[in-house]
């Protein structure tokens, strides 16, 4: 089986970039590959002008994986701490945790906290260094709509600041506020563009519809 | 009490099982395999302990005993002379030799029998084998005419004030570091992996070399800790006897230790949950405890058996701890340099290992 099939896309400088597409299809895989974690078994992968993997690129990504992946027996403050000194960025820890506006919960143990205050702690460990790109993989499964309109601030205070964000979701409110959408399905790209493109390109007035008629019919 | 309640979670535990074979396996194969080699380690006519028999006795006692030891089943018993003994027992290819003096008739003439027993001392299975061997061929070599055996016995290490605490805790030493080093890394690893920061910090620009030797220092430095109580403890509560340089024990320990964490990254790839980790204590353990020396002398095992103890890590931390503890051996002995350098061989095959699971670009 294979997870991606003739994937071929470019995300612009500075964009919201959101792959859109249901469980399963191959988001995560291409996120994967954008790190080098997977390796295609054809074609290239291009991160930040340089052919991947490259451990001096993976210094100016940001990957904020599905599940929070945290140490849970740590606190925030020491979470964020550690990636910092990975990426030799520790004067940063204090506005990061700022950002995700967790300063008042700094010092609780991660194994204590809400699914959402854990996700922003993740989102904080992601973007400590200030990465050039950010490659967030269903950064709002599971939390509540309040938090996620506040992690959509998160991320336009960051492009505002030029940083690149692609970000994964299978919820359309959310593919709605990206700059360009890619649609996947079965490890194909279909359509790819702005949410007016896709939705001029299937003739129809919703994104929900637009997807739905583009990947040829309800998901399986 | 709801009985349906009850079997439902019994019924659960059951369907969980049949998707674990390996746990299956572990539980009704593992216990077998164990008892299996306990059997074959006990039973399966394990090689005699070396005996030498060197007899300057000038009348025919000696010579007579001596017949009756070379037929022993016990010892494997051979003749020589005495500087050949002495070198062989140094050597530590004989576990003890008999010497009949040269007034050794003459005295059991008089009612006294008295060969002496020179033995390597720091092995208490072998030597009792020898000890026994040659009291029985003295039975065998003498009717029984009231004569007094009073056998001097010689120990060429230790000796008779050593007891098996003594024998067994320069060992213990070595598998307390290993085992407990092996489990907290191999599940703290594996925690890494379950938890997706494995998956993270391979998104970062951390090398793998630096990922392995980072986990060395943290757990090595644990370990050490863990090293130096223990250490304090057998020597000063227990008063183990130690006859080398503590400073040396440290080096073998501190080897064992980073070859601990390393395999127990290593493994961490094959186990799925924290549970199947756990089940490489009877896979990892268990034949290192069973078969390392800690409690049956390597030498006496069944031939086959003795390749694999020699290929066995634990097995060259018990001989060099023993080494040191017992015999106290320093850096010039040539005994002590290979256990040394097989450490050192280990510790360095498993960084190996450990950095190469932690490739980039695999799932």
């Amino acid at each position: 089986m294979r997870a991606l099939d003739g994937v071929s896309l470019e995300v612009r400088r500075g964009e919201v970039y959101g792959l859109l597409g249901p469980n399963g299809s191959g988001k995560t895989t291409l996120i994967r590959m954008l790190v080098g974690l997977v390796a295609p078994d054809a074609g290239e992968v291009t991160v930040l002008g340089t052919r991947m993997p490259d451990l001096e690129v993976l210094g100016r990504i940001g990957y904020m994986t599905q599940a929070a992946a945290l140490y849970t027996d740590l606190s925030v403050e020491e979470n964020v701490r550690f990636f910092a000194a990975v990426t030799g960025a520790e004067k940063n820890v204090a506005e990061a945790i700022e950002i995700v506006e967790l300063s008042d919960r700094r010092d609780s143990v991660v194994a204590t906290l809400s699914g959402g205050m854990r996700q922003r702690a993740s989102l904080a460990c992601a973007l400590v260094h200030q990465p050039q790109l950010l490659l967030l993989d269903e950064p709002t499964v599971g939390i509540d709509p309040q938090l996620r309109v506040q992690f959509w601030e998160y991320f336009r205070t960051l492009t505002a600041a030029g940083t690149t964000i692609i970000v994964s979701s299978h919820v359309m409110d959310e593919a709605e506020r990206c700059d360009r959408l890619g649609l996947i399905r079965n490890g194909h790209l279909l359509a790819e563009g702005s949410v007016d493109d896709l939705r001029r390109q299937a003739g129809v007035d919703r994104l929900e519809d637009a997807f739905l008629k583009l990947s040829g019919g309800p998901a399986e | 009490m709801n009985g349906r309640r009850v079997l439902a979670i019994t019924r659960r535990l059951l369907q969980q099982f049949r998707r674990d074979h390996r746990t299956l396996a572990l539980l009704f194969v593992a216990p077998l395999v164990i008892l299996a080699l306990l059997g074959y380690l006990l039973r399966g006519g394990g090689s005699a302990p070396a005996v030498g028999v060197v007899s300057e006795d000038s009348g025919p006692l000696g010579g007579a005993v001596a017949t009756q030891l070379l037929k022993s089943s016990k010892v494997s018993a051979s003749e020589m002379d005495r500087p050949t003994a002495d070198d062989r027992l140094r050597a530590g290819t004989l576990a003890g030799y008999v010497l009949f003096t040269a007034d050794f008739s003459l005295r059991g003439r008089q009612g006294v029998i008295a060969p002496e027993i020179h033995l390597e001392g720091t092995q208490p299975g072998p030597a009792a084998a020898v000890v026994g061997a040659v009291t029985a061929a003295l039975q065998g070599a003498l009717a029984s005419t009231g004569t007094r055996v009073a056998p001097k016995i010689v120990y060429l290490h230790g000796g008779s004030n050593l007891d098996s605490l003594d024998y067994l805790g320069a060992a213990l030493i070595g598998l307390i570091v290993f085992f407990l080093v092996f489990i907290v890394t191999s599940v703290s690893f594996l925690r890494e992996r379950t938890q997706g920061t494995l998956e993270r910090l391979m998104a970062t620009p951390l090398r793998r070399a630096e990922i392995v030797i980072g986990y060395m220092l943290g757990f090595g430095l644990v370990a050490l800790v863990q090293a130096v109580l223990v250490l304090l403890f057998t020597l000063y509560v227990l008063h183990i006897h130690n006859e080398g340089s503590v400073g040396l024990i440290f080096v073998l320990v501190a080897l064992l230790a980073v070859g601990a964490v390393n395999l127990g990254i290593f493994l961490s790839v094959f186990a799925r949950t924290e549970f199947q980790a756990v089940q490489f204590i009877p896979l990892v353990i268990a034949p290192q405890v069973l078969l390392s020396g800690i409690f049956f002398p390597v030498t006496s095992e069944p031939i086959p058996l003795q390749y694999l103890s020699n290929v066995l890590p634990l097995t060259y931390a018990v001989y060099g701890l023993r080494e040191v503890m017992l015999k106290g051996s320093d850096l010039t002995t040539t005994a002590l340099q290979v256990d040394l350098l097989v450490g050192l061989a280990f510790a360095a095959l498993v960084i190996g290992l450990a950095a190469a699971t932690l490739r980039r670009r695999v799932a």
